[in-house]
């Protein structure tokens, strides 16, 4: 996932190269937390304008943290009790053999697993998503979020059971 | 099992034994449905080329050089410059004192503000404070200059020897270098010298060679001699007529083996040369020639 990047990140190449390497996730990290494209849309704006205006400061290793910081303080003050309602690209573009009755099952577990992730805490959600969608390893997620290993494991962990506990309606 | 298992379980971070047991709870299948549901999750799409062109164009707008809409700022700030120079200067150059110089061989009439008459014989200053003028009359003097001074208040001429301060009437100051006199012409004047205070009634002289104090004779003269292109000396060291002849004539003086101490008493004329050098040479018994444009006073061994 890491590129190698030398040189200067005010260099035309060097930024393009940091952009489409991180603008996804931070736009993934962003939508996780609130829910909302266009406030994603914007943090990613913003971050990288402002990894632009200080390209000279901003070595290339620290290009990755630093908009990731910029885009997590954008909302920082947004309230973060807003009521969150993720939408997910359609998949269903696939060939099946089940049988009806085992697809509307699985529609139906699927619904239940969106409403429970959506109201999942922030962080528990933002982490669980940044691993199951990005593939994003604990370490990369606790860099993003600031935060130890540890305590993204122990995100993960609460994430799965109330996730479990809510679909099963215990 | 271990601390989060669930998130170990997720990362493959469990023992064969902790999985082996994971698998045999009744919690276990919910979770790989869990995972496998949310694995197949996608998030919405993102388009990164599009983003990023937005952000160039952003930057581009940013990068947009900003330009001046007041062409005229920097001609203002010029123009205020010169308007506190301007006026500075005019301020400073108001409080400024009056200054009168006469150069060798000049004279030059003053009237005061108070329509006080000042005669400035050659190589001469004077000056004085003209916004001043109404709360004291004071003026400085370097060389020699007669007085008329209009009836006011006291009136005082400051000079390096000494100071003279007069009510209202004529008088003439001069101070060279070792040489400082005053003649009184009319009414009363009173010198300051070395903090001794000296009144001269009319046509009375107060003379300082050298910091020594001269009694000098009764003058019948209504004003200085030189005010009628003469000079006039009464029992004056030679060096100091030299130096009002060279003053007078501009020419150079030079001497060889003249006695320059001898006094001499006598006038010579502030006009012709030729009768001011005679006047000069026959009483003090020494002969003169020119060489280019300086004088030599010799003494003539074969008389």
């Amino acid at each position: 996932m890491e590129t190698k990047n030398t040189g200067n990140v005010c260099e035309e190449q060097v930024f393009d190269t940091i952009f489409k390497a991180n603008s996804k996730t931070v736009f993934n990290y962003i939508y996780y937390k609130f829910g909302n494209e266009e406030k994603a849309h914007d943090a990613v704006q913003e971050a990288f304008v402002k990894l632009w205006e200080n390209c000279a400061k901003v070595s290339p290793e620290k290009a990755k943290s630093f908009v990731y910081t910029v885009a997590n303080n954008l909302y920082l003050n947004v309230i973060k009790a807003e009521k969150v309602r993720l939408k997910y690209a359609d998949k269903t573009l696939k060939v099946t053999h089940e049988s009806p009755e085992f697809l509307l099952e699985e529609e139906e577990f699927k619904q239940k697993l969106n409403r429970a992730l959506d109201s999942l805490p922030e962080n528990q959600r933002t982490t669980f998503l940044l691993n199951r969608i990005d593939g994003k390893k604990y370490a990369e997620i606790a860099e993003m979020e600031g935060v130890s290993v540890k305590a993204i494991e122990k995100r993960m962990h609460l994430a799965l059971k109330s996730l479990r506990e809510k679909i099963e309606g215990i | 099992m271990q601390e989060n298992h669930l998130a170990k379980w997720l990362n493959n971070d469990l023992t064969e034994a902790e999985l082996a047991a994971f698998k045999k709870s009744d919690e276990y299948a919910s979770y790989e449905r869990i995972a496998a549901a949310s694995g197949q999750l996608k998030a919405p799409d993102f388009n990164a080329d599009e983003a990023l062109m937005a952000i160039k164009n952003q930057r581009t707008l940013q990068d947009t050089k900003v330009v001046q809409l007041h062409p005229f700022k920097k001609f203002l700030r010029i123009a205020a410059v010169a308007a506190v120079i301007i006026f500075g200067s005019y301020f400073y150059l108001n409080t400024l004192n009056e200054n009168i110089v006469t150069q060798y061989a000049e004279t030059k009439e003053v009237i005061l503000p108070d329509k006080s008459k000042v005669q400035l014989n050659a190589d001469s200053e004077l000056s004085f404070s003209e916004r001043k003028w109404n709360k004291e009359r004071n003026v400085e003097l370097k060389g020699e200059a007669f007085f008329k001074v209009a009836k006011g208040k006291r009136f005082t001429v400051a000079t390096e020897a000494g100071t003279v301060a007069v009510l209202g009437t004529q008088f003439n100051v001069e101070n060279r270098e070792g040489f400082f006199e005053v003649t009184c012409f009319e009414g009363l004047v009173i010198v300051s010298f070395e903090g001794k205070e000296t009144k001269l009634p009319a046509g009375t002289s107060f003379m300082v060679i050298d910091g020594t104090i001269i009694e000098s004779p009764k003058s019948k003269l209504l004003q200085p001699s030189w005010l009628n292109n003469e000079s006039t000396f009464k029992s004056v060291p030679l060096k100091y007529v030299l130096d009002e002849f060279q003053r007078q004539h501009n020419i150079t003086v030079e001497t060889q083996g003249v006695d320059l101490e001898q006094l001499f008493t006598g006038t010579f004329s502030n006009t012709d040369r030729e009768i001011a050098l005679k006047s000069i040479s026959a009483p003090s018994q020494i002969k003169f020639k020119f060489e280019g444009s300086k004088v030599l006073f010799y003494v003539d061994k074969n008389p």
